[in-house]
């Protein structure tokens, strides 16, 4: 076993007909950190749900760490769900819960039913949860109600969540897109510094191209549920992008712009 | 970064040409359609009020023509006999532990039963289907059904009456309650499931959060329906005042009915502005 996570013949059809993921091949390497590209609608967010099974994989299946997700079950799933955090674009955290709370959401997988149910959460996993908040620089904001902090404060404690875990993969579904310019770039060097420092498998849906150009390992660019795109971040082409996105570029597809405007 | 610069896009120009000129304006709508249509509707609603009150044999005459026998009431009525208030703490007292159990009780059980009512929370289609018919069920009888049965059940008295409130409370607050948590922000539980949460986990940390304001304020508002239901609940036999209202009017002391009703709306009037401002200041 080689790959962190393969898409082997993935499809993915909602309910309502739509395609998601057509006949879709993909494989990820352990420590790899990734961005993927593509228009609103590509099946950026749907490849990410595959890998945890938040949206049902409808042929074909996604291994990750060896575990096949389509067969994946009850408890199976969430053992597996568990390897692998996830980041949200509009960061979904539980705003009524303190910050120490929401990160110990993390540690569900691995505490007893009755014990989180009563919030008698594990001296080890309190330990945890503070060591994830350490890494983000948010320790001091422990007990902080979620709802009370910044856009960027909120998703490094969505990011803190997902350390909580001790994961093997993060997926961060547009971790930046409802953030200023100068607080994206700290998030994204915090998954960045996360990812080398824990050697994480990092996956991230960006929409700015220039983010992506900067910050990718490799990028992958999705079109109509298909790979269309497949390149070291650094020699990626404007050629390349005007492909992936079936236009030319805009002002709109990239940071720098929004910061000068 | 150079590229920004260069492929800003031309701002695209907006020709004006007919503007104020009010060409091309749609007409307002025809309206005469849903005017006759309401006048229909509104025959209607005065046909079927005038066929009503022929059923139930509504006659002025005899709402006008027995205004003395309300006079001769009041009469009788007035002055209350003060003198039998003592008599009435106890039944009162009775009356509003009998509010408080039901509320309780009523509530911890409707705080499940919302939850698997709920289309968004249930972990079952089937199970919320199920769940959402029995509390429409449930919801189809009113208090004083619940007293009764219960009365017969298990005999005349206010424990008759706690299980009566129980059961009218749960089938109004899980109703609520139920469409409190389906208008929850769902991308929340997204999160919880994706870090591995099963159902339990889910509701205790996206959906509980969500729902206490919503729990605590409900819990309040049974109270107040509770404490109003209760002082009538005796008159069917189920305990606190209500049934020393009934003894007293089935023997014709008029003058001490209308203590007790006096005292009855004092009461619950007292509780009802209390129980409103808790609730005001906790949500």
């Amino acid at each position: 076993m080689s790959a962190a996570i393969r898409f082997d013949h993935t499809h993915v059809v909602y309910p309502n007909g739509v395609r998601g993921l057509d006949d879709f091949d993909l494989e990820i390497e352990a420590g790899q950190m990734v961005v993927v590209v593509g228009l609103s609608g590509a099946g950026k967010s749907t490849m990410l749900r595959a890998i945890n099974g938040l949206v049902t994989v409808t042929d074909g299946d996604v291994i990750v760490g060896g575990t096949g997700v389509r067969a994946a079950q009850g408890s199976g799933l969430r053992q597996l769900r568990a390897k692998v955090g996830m980041i949200f674009q509009d960061f979904r955290l539980v705003r009524r819960l303190s910050v120490l709370d929401n990160v110990l959401i993390g540690r569900l997988a691995q505490v007893p039913t009755w014990r989180s149910v009563i919030k008698a959460w594990p001296k080890e996993d309190v330990d945890i949860a503070f060591d994830a908040l350490e890494r983000v620089g948010l320790m001091d904001r422990a007990y902080t109600k979620a709802s009370q902090l910044s856009g960027g404060q909120q998703q490094r404690v969505g990011i803190a969540r997902a350390l909580a875990q001790q994961p093997s993969v993060i997926l961060a579904d547009e971790p930046v897109a409802s953030l200023d310019p100068v607080t994206s770039k700290q998030v994204m060097d915090d998954l960045q510094r996360i990812n080398r420092d824990l050697g994480i498998t990092t996956l991230i849906n960006l929409h700015f191209l220039d983010l992506a150009k900067q910050y990718a390992e490799r990028i992958v660019g999705l079109r109509q549920g298909k790979l269309v795109f497949d390149g070291a971040g650094d020699a990626v082409t404007e050629d390349d992008f005007n492909q992936i996105y079936g236009r030319a570029m805009t002002a709109d597809d990239v940071l720098e712009a929004h910061v000068a405007l | 970064m150079s590229t920004a610069a260069t492929m800003r896009p031309a701002a695209t120009q907006v020709s004006g040409t007919t503007k104020g000129s009010g060409a091309g304006r749609p007409e307002p709508p025809d309206r005469l359609a849903g005017r006759v249509g309401m006048g229909v509707i509104f025959a209607g609603l005065v046909g079927i009020t005038l066929w009503a009150g022929k059923l139930v044999g509504f006659s002025w005459g005899e709402l006008l023509g027995n205004l003395d026998k309300v006079d001769r009431l009041v009469d009788d009525s007035f002055p209350p006999e003060w003198a039998f208030w003592p008599r009435l703490v106890d039944p009162l007292l009775e009356t509003i532990q009998i509010a408080v159990l039901g509320t309780a009780g009523g509530c911890l059980i409707a705080l499940p039963v919302a939850l698997l009512a709920a289309r968004t929370v249930a972990p079952r289609p089937w199970i919320y289907r199920v769940s959402r018919m029995g509390m429409n069920l449930l919801r189809t009888m009113p208090d004083l059904f619940w007293a009764m049965l219960f009365a017969s059940a298990v005999r005349f008295g206010p424990f008759a009456g706690v299980l009566a409130l129980i059961a009218f409370t749960v089938a109004v607050i899980s109703k609520l309650l139920s469409e409190s948590a389906e208008a929850i922000d769902l991308s929340v539980l997204e999160a919880v499931r994706a870090s591995g949460g099963g159902w339990i986990e889910t509701v205790r940390f996206a959906v509980w959060p969500q729902i206490i304001p919503h729990f605590v304020s409900y819990t309040f508002y049974a109270f107040e329906l509770n404490i109003r239901a209760s002082t009538v609940l005796g008159l069917v036999g189920a305990g606190g005042i209500g049934m020393v209202l009934r003894t007293q009017l089935s023997v014709f002391e008029y003058d001490r009915v209308i203590l007790i009703v006096l005292v009855s709306l004092a009461v619950v009037l007292v509780i009802e502005r209390i129980s409103e401002m808790a609730r005001r200041r906790l949500v």
